[in-house]
Order: C-alpha cells, then sequence, then structure tokens
C-alpha cells in the first residue's frame, strides 16, 4: 500500500490536467454572463445558471440539429449493421481468398483523406439530386463506419465457437439460418456495441456533413450547428458551451459505462 | 435435407462466403470505389465545379503540374508534415507517459484507466470549439493562466498570429488524439508476460534497464499500428483545423486537407482540388506501406 500512493496522486494530477478542457466546457456552460469576462475565472460555479441551455435549445435550431444527427446516425448505423454482420460473418467463417482481398481493401478506405473523398460524393450526389439531403450525409458516414463494423464484427464472431453452427447443420438449419438463429442471439453484446461505435462516429462527424449540407440549413447536423455559432460576430461562448455539452456528455457517459466494449472497435482492425 | 445438407459443403464454402461479403463490396463499390474513379478522373480535367457532370473535358495533367509548381502546395504540404511530426510526438508522449502511469498497482487505477482515455469520446468538433474557448485572445482562461504564471506579461491573441494559432491547433489534435495511443499501449502493456519481468530481476536489471530493455521493445509491434493510425489520422484532419482557425492566419495551418477543401467548396476548382487530393492520399498510402513493412520486418 505504500508504494501506491505515489502513482496513485500522480494519476490524480494527469487526470486533471487532462480532463480540464471537458470541465471548463462544463464549467462555461453553466456560468453567470458576466463570470465569462470576469478574471480571474470561476472554476467551481457556486451559483450555476441554465439560461445559456434554455436559449440554445428553444431559441436556436437546436432541437431540429440534434433531430437531424440522430436520422443521419440512425440511417447510416442501420445499413452499416446489415452489411457489417454478414461481411464480418464471411470474414469470420467462409475466408477465402477473395473475401480477405474485400475485407482488406474495405480497409484501405481508412487511408483515404475525406476532403478527397467529399468531391467526387458531391458531384454524384448532386447528378442522383440526393445533394444537401439527410440521406447523403448518411450513405457518405457509411465510407467511415462499415470498414470498421466489418472488422470489429469479424474480432467478435471468431469469439464465438464454431461447435454452435455444427451443432446447427446436425439439426438441419441453412448457413443463413445458423448465422440468424444461432449465432446473431449470442452475439447481442457485440453487436450492441458495434452500433453503438458506428452510431458516435456519425453524430461525431464534421467534413462530410458540412460539405453535403451546408446548403440546406434545415438539414444541419448539430456538429454544423456548433461550428456555425463559432463564426458568428459576437460569440456567446455560454452557449456554444451548453450546446457542446449537449453533444458530448451523452457520449461521455456512454464511454464510461461501455468502455471495455467500445475499446474493441478503437482497435478492431488494428491488429490485421 | 438433402439441399440442406449440400449447403454445408466445404464446396459451397467459397461462394456462400462471397454471397455474405457481397452487398458490403458493392456499397463500397459505389460509395468509395467509383468516387475515388471518379475523383481521378476530375484532376486529369482543368474544370471547375459548375461543370462536374457535364461533358469531360480534354485530358491535362495541368492540376498535377500546377500543384507541384505552386507555393501554396508546399506550404500546405509542410503545414501537414509539421502537423504530423508534432502531434505524433506529443501523442506518443502523453498517451504511452499516461498508459505506464495506470499501468500500475493503486487503489482506483480501473477509474484512471477510464478517465485517461476519456478525451476520445469528445466529438472532434467539440473538442476543437473547447479549446478555441480556452485560447481565446480577450477572456480565454490558458491566457489568465499564463499571466497568473508569470509566463507572459499581456494577453496573447492567439488565434491571430501565425505560430501561435498553430500551436492552439497541435495543442487540439493532441488531445484528441492521445487517448487512442494510451489505449492500445495499455493493451499492449498488460499483455507483457509477468515472468520477464521477473527474469529481467533476476539478471540484476533495475528498473530502468527493465523499461528500456523490456517494456519498450514489448511494446513495438503497438505502437507500429498506433503510429500509422495516428500519422494517417492527422493528415486526413479536417475538423479541428476548420474550425479553430479555418487554415488561417495567412495559411499558418492550411495542411493538404484544408487546401483541397478550401480550392474545391471556396474557389470551385474541383478538377484541381482532387489532384492536390489524390496526392494527399499518396503521401499517405506511401508512408503507410513503408511503416507497415519496417514492422513486419522487425
Amino acid at each position: 500500500m505504500k508504494g501506491q500512493a505515489l502513482p496513485a496522486f500522480a494519476t490524480l494530477i494527469v487526470c486533471a490536467l487532462l480532463l480540464f478542457p471537458i470541465w471548463w466546457m462544463l464549467v462555461t456552460a453553466v456560468a453567470q454572463p458576466d463570470d465569462l469576462r470576469g478574471f480571474p475565472p470561476v472554476f467551481f460555479p457556486t451559483h450555476p445558471s441554465f439560461a445559456a441551455f434554455h436559449t440554445i435549445l428553444f431559441d436556436r435550431p437546436m432541437l431540429r440539429w440534434i433531430m437531424n444527427s440522430a436520422i443521419v446516425a440512425g440511417l447510416s448505423t442501420a445499413l452499416t449493421m446489415v452489411l457489417g454482420v454478414l461481411g464480418g460473418y464471411a470474414l469470420s467463417r467462409y475466408s477465402s481468398r477473395a473475401v480477405r482481398a474485400a475485407g482488406m481493401s474495405v480497409l484501405l478506405a481508412k487511408m483515404i483523406p475525406t476532403t478527397l473523398l467529399v468531391i467526387p460524393l458531391y458531384v454524384l450526389f448532386r447528378e442522383y439530386g440526393l445533394l444537401a439531403t439527410l440521406t447523403s450525409a448518411a450513405l457518405a458516414h457509411c465510407t467511415v463506419t462499415i470498414p470498421f463494423a466489418i472488422w470489429m464484427l469479424k474480432a467478435y464472431f471468431d469469439s464465438i465457437p464454431a461447435e454452435l453452427e455444427e451443432a446447427a447443420a446436425i439439426d438441419g438449419c441453412t448457413p443463413l439460418g445458423a448465422l440468424w438463429r444461432i449465432v446473431l442471439p449470442v452475439s447481442l453484446p457485440g453487436l450492441g456495441a458495434t452500433a453503438l461505435y458506428a452510431f458516435i462516429l456519425s453524430w461525431n462527424e464534421f467534413a462530410f456533413s458540412r460539405t453535403l449540407l451546408f446548403s440546406a440549413p434545415e438539414n444541419w447536423t448539430v456538429t454544423i450547428g456548433i461550428a456555425s455559432i463559432r463564426g458568428e460576430y459576437i460569440i456567446a461562448w455560454n452557449e456554444i458551451m451548453a450546446a457542446s455539452a449537449i453533444v458530448a456528455v451523452p457520449i461521455i457517459i456512454v464511454f464510461l459505462w461501455l468502455e471495455r466494449y467500445l475499446v474493441v472497435g478503437l482497435t478492431a482492425g488494428a491488429q490485421k | 435435407m438433402q439441399a440442406r445438407w449440400s449447403l454445408w459443403r466445404p464446396s459451397a464454402r467459397g461462394w456462400l462466403g462471397i454471397l455474405l461479403m457481397g452487398p458490403s463490396a458493392i456499397v463500397v463499390a459505389f460509395l468509395i470505389i467509383y468516387p475515388l474513379a471518379r475523383a481521378l478522373d476530375l484532376s486529369f480535367q482543368k474544370i471547375r465545379i459548375s461543370r462536374a457532370g457535364a461533358a469531360r473535358l480534354p485530358f491535362t495533367l495541368d492540376n498535377y503540374s500546377r500543384a507541384l509548381g505552386s507555393d501554396e502546395f508546399w506550404n500546405a504540404a509542410l503545414v501537414s508534415l509539421a502537423f504530423v511530426v508534432l502531434v505524433t510526438l506529443f501523442c506518443f508522449l502523453i498517451g504511452v507517459g499516461s498508459a505506464l502511469l495506470v499501468n500500475q498497482r493503486f487503489p482506483g487505477r480501473r477509474l484512471a484507466r477510464l478517465l485517461v482515455a476519456l478525451p476520445w469520446a469528445v466529438p472532434e468538433v467539440v473538442a476543437a470549439t473547447i479549446w478555441a474557448w480556452m485560447f481565446d485572445g480577450s477572456f480565454g482562461v490558458i491566457n489568465w493562466m499564463l499571466q497568473s504564471l508569470g509566463i507572459i506579461d499581456a494577453p496573447v491573441a492567439w488565434l491571430s498570429q501565425p505560430h501561435q494559432a498553430f500551436a492552439v491547433c497541435t495543442v487540439a489534435l493532441v488531445w484528441s488524439g492521445y487517448p487512442f495511443v494510451a489505449v492500445m499501449a495499455l493493451a499492449g502493456l498488460q499483455a507483457i508476460p509477468g515472468e520477464l519481468y521477473e527474469a529481467a530481476q533476476m539478471d540484476g536489471a533495475h528498473a530502468w534497464q527493465r523499461f528500456w530493455h523490456v517494456t519498450l521493445p514489448s511494446l513495438r509491434p503497438v505502437c507500429a499500428i498506433a503510429l500509422v493510425l495516428v500519422v494517417l489520422r492527422v493528415m486526413r484532419d479536417f475538423a479541428t483545423v476548420f474550425v479553430i482557425t479555418g487554415g488561417g492566419p495567412v495559411g499558418a495551418t492550411r495542411s493538404l486537407a484544408i487546401y483541397t477543401y478550401e480550392q474545391a467548396f471556396s474557389f470551385f476548382n474541383i478538377g484541381y482540388a482532387a489532384a492536390v487530393g489524390l496526392v494527399t492520399l499518396l503521401l499517405c498510402a506511401l508512408f503507410s506501406t513503408l511503416v507497415v513493412r519496417r514492422s513486419v520486418a522487425a
């Protein structure tokens, strides 16, 4: 116990330093307007004010942005999960040269700069009349979410014993029936973590959304919205930080709660 | 029954794999591969955004020669390189450092492991916005801290001066980037068998020697992967720099990604932007192959 005080103390300091920006976001969001311009800054709010939350939620289109983000993230997550389950299962159980080649080429998507890919996507979506629609953003987000979902689910399926399917085969299941009735039900934690991760990736995405949706303010997502408030002439920092907190806090909570599962996603495909 | 059994035959396996992978392959082909081909095609035309989709313009290499001959392009490449070097360095120092710290034995280390990686959960746009506020020239908390510590005499207008703005973007990129290194390094540390340390101790190795000869070499493979992913992330980053400075002032933070975006969607030079983007992709691919080759060989 004696030698443990030093690392514990050091960790405390390091965490305080590293997490200060999150604390500062929360403090600013509940600050009294006068505190924002006062020195020394107020580090521990004694009289928190929730006026900024009220302003951002009801005087600005924040609720609309949140809904748009949720729709985009929901759509891309749904498509990602269908494709990811099939692709990940193929890589895990039906791996052949062709399947592995497809799996690897999907990984290469991680190298493509978003600012490059968004150029032809912009042109293509304009040709198909999809530009500035939530669908266009959802499809663009899939270029990010599908590659990681395939590899994250492959890793999860690898951890499920193949005997399950062998037993299903003996009981007269088809291979797809075995996937649907036997493998998926026991994979629910992995499926949930992957879906959540895909949702978060899409929720946080900025470059695609900003390019594809910018011309239609009614379709803006939260990330475009937050960036746009900061572009204004007079910056109401407490409002921006309130909006930021609304966007970030749910994800922080999910992360604290499910870190174990999400970290798999953070490193999925990295080992290959 | 007969038909069902035949689906499990080894000869059917290849087809099943292709059938299962097929939908992803088709969607990826439509959303990534075909668009990339279109980008390549655009990069060989002197084309502006309004004309894209109309009849093809004559083949030309102008976009590439213009990029390679322009100061703006090389400036952007230099900015990207500077970001990559500095951000990667600090991500590894902080990431590996914090991983070593929370890998020790002390009460509450489970919570500490969670907290150390927490900035990862903050969306990039939000992180960038927080840093822009903290480095605000008038009421930013960083100016107040530095002034109280006596490091600066007067408030610094961080975002309107080239070097200072570059530093702010670097800090923001490091803050969002180090958690990944920390998580990878921690996974690597936990995979080191305890016997290695015991053996080293038997041989009379000091703590420092154990760190240098056991810990670091064992972390090498994990760090190689993390290196590739961190460098790719910084090379491709758009949100952080765009939100904090938009590429300014006077191009001090205009990385290749920002330059590509600016050319395509502010100046509408879509063919030229595609060329710049493809050169960026080429650099990313070259770098990744080099590191992966080396780490596989080692």
